[in-house]
């Protein structure tokens, strides 16, 4: 087991890069106080950004895929993680070998 | 992170540390099978157990390993990893803008330390949970941020190394339908952050804005461009405390 110089230089800089990423928000806003505007815009954001990221699941073309979606989304609004898991994974995996 | 939060909350730390390794639980579930694909994939490209350790322990963001690890080469491209790396993890920039409100009362020091630990996971359990609490303007609860944290983190670089020491023994994770989970954990987390239609209007602007974005255009714009749709559909129409 090695680890050659050019890999760790690369994967400090991958390391600096997101770590930049992680703190930049906290410090724009740490001593700020908040507009009207400000704050329903922070409070939007969690849920945009969760939204857009599984968004890709919402555009494909496969039948299964919607099918499993669909069931996945009506579970998830009882509110159980384990059971939405168990629901979506069980859902996608044998909607897709019967259609 | 040793001294928990000591401002008339009862339960100890510890018993907040196991809520959060429990509340990740099911999140863990859907990622297993993708940190072995991760590990095998980077096996295939050259890189040693050792080098997966670091890359995973080090950077600890999923999405932009993924990427990395697909672009890699020997020598690996630096600046394009570097450069992928930023626009896949510039999400991290909006999150923490999210979370500051909640992380204030915390010295400089620990925030420092909590914002490395910030995973898309961590913080959609974390900010759900302050909010559930207080809205904005609630502590972020850290015992419980660190059991989320821990669970994830020690998840994560523990199975991308097994995977990369196991090799390419297994198939597509799609194909079971393990792809699944990870809508399934936001869904769920979006129900937790659910306050009605009104408050919710945004994330419809991001769902279509992200969906036609990711149709359009290659690469992971979508994420970006969802969120800040959603967030100006937010700030154009503000919802009133």
């Amino acid at each position: 087991m090695s680890v050659s110089l050019w890999t760790f230089l690369t994967i400090l800089g991958m390391m600096g890069v997101t770590y930049l990423t992680r703190i930049t928000g906290y410090f724009l806003l740490r001593n700020r106080n908040l507009g009207v505007r400000a704050q329903s815009v922070l409070e939007a954001m969690p849920g945009a950004v969760l939204i857009s990221v599984i968004a890709p699941a919402f555009t494909s073309d496969q039948p299964a895929d919607l099918i499993a979606l669909t069931l996945t989304l009506a579970v998830a609004t009882r509110g159980s993680f384990l059971l939405t898991v168990i629901v979506g994974v069980t859902a996608a995996g044998l909607l897709r070998h019967l259609i | 992170m040793t001294n928990a939060d000591q401002s008339a909350r009862p339960p100890s730390y510890w018993t907040e540390f196991r809520r959060g390794i429990a509340a990740m639980a099911p999140a863990l579930l859907g990622l297993i099978p993708f940190a072995l694909v991760l590990g095998a994939e980077a096996t295939r490209k050259g890189l040693s157990p050792l080098e997966v350790l670091l890359l995973c322990g080090m950077n600890f963001a999923g999405g932009s390993e993924f990427v990395a690890v697909e672009l890699w080469n020997n020598p690996a491209p630096f600046l394009l990893i570097i450069g992928m790396t930023l626009l896949v993890n510039s999400r991290h920039v909006l999150m923490g803008a999210a979370l500051a409100p909640h992380l204030r009362h915390l010295p400089k020091r620990k925030a420092l330390l909590a914002l490395f630990f910030m995973a898309d996971e961590v913080w959609a359990f974390g900010i759900q949970d302050a909010r559930r609490r207080g809205g904005l303007g609630a502590e972020i609860n850290l015992p419980f941020y660190a059991g989320l944290a821990a669970a994830l983190y020690l998840t994560w670089i523990f199975t991308t190394v097994a995977g990369s020491l196991v090799g390419p023994l297994f198939g597509d994770p799609t194909a079971y339908g393990f792809d699944m989970a990870f809508p399934a954990v936001f869904l769920v987390l979006l129900k937790g952050l659910w306050t009605g239609y009104r408050a919710a209007a945004p994330w419809l602007v991001s769902l279509v804005a992200a969906a036609s974005v990711h149709l359009l255009v290659p690469g992971a714009w979508y994420v970006l461009a969802g969120t800040l749709a959603g967030l100006a559909a937010a700030y154009i129409w503000p919802v009133k405390q």
